[in-house]
């Protein structure tokens, strides 16, 4: 008897998709038995874009590429360009800029915790982070005049000193969060429902995960200590006192869950030491007049821990006024393809958008 | 550079260039070095030995630049080593004309995807990559769109059209100069709409 299988079309817009893409599922029964993943659905050409622009207008629209961390995309682009030009940050902007990333990472987490759990069906947990993320949000709007892209991490250091009692409302903010992670931990990880959803769904096979490139916390999920903050230090990362969690696990999709929730605490830990060891001075070495500023024949390869893994900018100047060539590789552009489409065989259908939250799948960042 | 520190760097750097002919490698900063092969044959035994024998297991990134004035696309593989923490970017040059690369998907899984993107942006073909060729566009039938000589301009006005209600949009460069009686200043001419 021939067995017969379904297409199941799961996006471009869908509850479970995280952003416009879609995943063409073949299901036999409740099982997938083969995925694809499409994009195509998001591409703005910011690649191309950026050939047509000089190095100051390249800049404004590199946080466009994603909206949950933006601030990863303007550090890269900002260290790739300073690399190429030698130019110097102020000892003081790279501290600055260690917490706004920090700052990002935690909003990303946060944003996380409402996907994760509203892919299992819990949705309280999502309206209570999301809340709590609108007090980083706020601080950004303080810091930088916008609360979703900053454009404030740009070449030579940052656009502006912290305003006055910023500090202290940071930390006030780190507090309230480290108060409330506590609250999570009974709603989401003390769960039964998110154990049991979480355990043995998604598994990654450990020894095979670097060699698929497999980053972040999927990485870290197998149980393999690997963070770019500490395997290829950036700004002052290699000053501050924090740890990558070691997990013992299945690599499942609630090793990857632990992860976070380490690193959310690790991530405050690391904002505190930055306002307690921040240096005074210049926060900005300035650039050249934008219209004029031209930047030497070289080229960078640079890369950030964002909240998703590596996020890694390939730039190549040919001496102009413009970028030769910007190159963007997202996390997602290995998770969400070739990783989720391997991951999902085998899988019960209704897990597909949960396994694909726990990898943190970013469309723009796939299709820049 | 501090030549104590660069020391894993630089053995790198030696241990490749003496065991391949056609490979010029040296260090660029710590963790980062760069092999330049002057020849595209040996793209799968130079990535292969890196894997196999130096530790290289990790494929980061595969990017595409187009020097249209060399008449060349350079390609650049990158690897990183998470024993050793070190990037290694491996750069080959081809003709821009029927550009052809060895395929690599069977050493890393992954670089279907990046090789899938570069056929479709820049039209390198990779013989022997099975994939479906639509990646990111969809019925495209245009020279591909990452090429340097591809008119954007051109391109959207042959195809789209402008949002009705804007026809009476203004320049602003142009309505300052008029308002003020100033003339536009020499650098600001090029982005003006005439």
């Amino acid at each position: 008897m021939r067995e017969e299988t379904t297409t199941i079309y799961l996006g471009p817009q869908h509850p479970g998709i995280t952003g416009n893409m879609m995943i063409k599922l073949q299901v036999k029964g409740d099982t997938v038995v083969k995925a694809e993943t499409h994009i195509g659905y998001l591409h703005r050409g910011f690649e191309k874009l950026m050939e047509r622009r000089n190095w100051l207008q390249s800049f404004t629209i590199v946080c466009r590429i994603c909206v949950p961390e933006p601030d990863p995309n303007e550090e890269n682009y900002s260290r790739a360009v300073e690399e190429i030009e030698g130019r110097e940050v102020p000892e003081r902007a790279k501290y600055i800029r260690v917490m706004v990333l920090e700052l990002a990472r935690i909003a990303s987490y946060l944003l996380w915790y409402g996907g994760q759990n509203g892919s299992a069906g819990l949705y309280t947990m999502g309206q209570w982070s999301v809340g709590d993320r609108n007090y980083i949000l706020d601080l950004f709007e303080e810091l930088t005049g916008g609360r979703v892209y900053h454009m404030y991490i740009w070449p030579g250091g940052v656009r502006r000193d912290l305003p006055e009692g910023f500090a202290d409302k940071v930390l006030r903010t780190m507090d309230y969060l480290e108060k409330r992670l506590d609250e999570y931990d009974k709603l989401m990880f003390e769960n039964s429902i998110f154990q049991q959803r979480g355990q043995g769904v998604g598994i990654i096979d450990p020894s095979k995960a670097i060699e698929w490139g497999v980053v972040g916390p999927p990485l870290r999920g197998c149980g393999i200590q690997s963070d770019v903050r500490k395997d290829d230090p950036y700004e002052v990362y290699d000053k501050l006192d924090f740890e990558v969690p070691k997990i013992e696990g299945k690599s499942d999709v609630w090793a990857r869950a632990l992860v976070r929730r380490f690193e959310i605490r690790e991530s405050i830990k690391i904002i505190r030491q930055v306002i307690e060891k921040m240096p005074a001075g210049e926060v900005y070495n300035k650039v050249p007049n934008p219209m004029k500023w031209i930047v030497p024949k070289g080229d960078a390869y640079v890369k950030t821990e964002s909240a998703r893994g590596e996020f890694a900018y390939y730039m190549v100047s040919d001496g102009s006024d413009k970028p030769r060539r910007v190159h963007v590789k997202g996390p997602a552009y290995v998770h969400g393809i070739s990783l989720l489409e391997n991951l999902l065989v085998g899988e019960n259908i209704a897990d597909v958008s949960f396994i694909m939250n726990s990898l943190g799948t970013c469309p723009p960042e796939m299709e820049r | 550079m501090d030549n104590i520190k660069l020391e894993k760097e630089q053995q790198l750097a030696d241990i490749l260039s003496s065991d391949f002919t056609r490979l010029d490698a040296k260090v660029i900063r710590e963790r980062r070095v760069e092999a330049v092969l002057s020849s595209n044959d040996i793209i799968p035994s130079v990535l292969l030995f890196a894997k196999d024998k130096m530790g290289y297991v990790h494929f980061s990134h595969m990017s595409c630049v187009d020097w249209l004035e060399e008449g060349e696309f350079e390609v650049v593989y990158i690897l990183w080593n998470p024993e050793e923490k070190i990037n290694l970017l491996i750069k080959v040059r081809t003709e821009r004309e029927n550009a052809t690369l060895p395929n690599i998907d069977y050493i890393w899984r992954q670089a279907n995807t990046y090789e899938r993107e570069i056929r479709e942006m820049f039209g390198i073909e990779f013989p022997g990559l099975v994939a479906a060729k639509e990646f990111i566009l969809e019925d495209w039938q245009d020279m591909p769109p990452m090429r340097r000589d591809f008119k954007t301009k051109e391109y959207v006005d042959d195809h789209f059209f402008h949002r009705p209600g804007r026809e009476d949009a203004k320049d602003v460069r142009e309505e300052i100069a008029n308002r003020s009686g100033e003339e536009i200043p020499e650098f600001a001419k090029k982005f003006s709409r005439k």
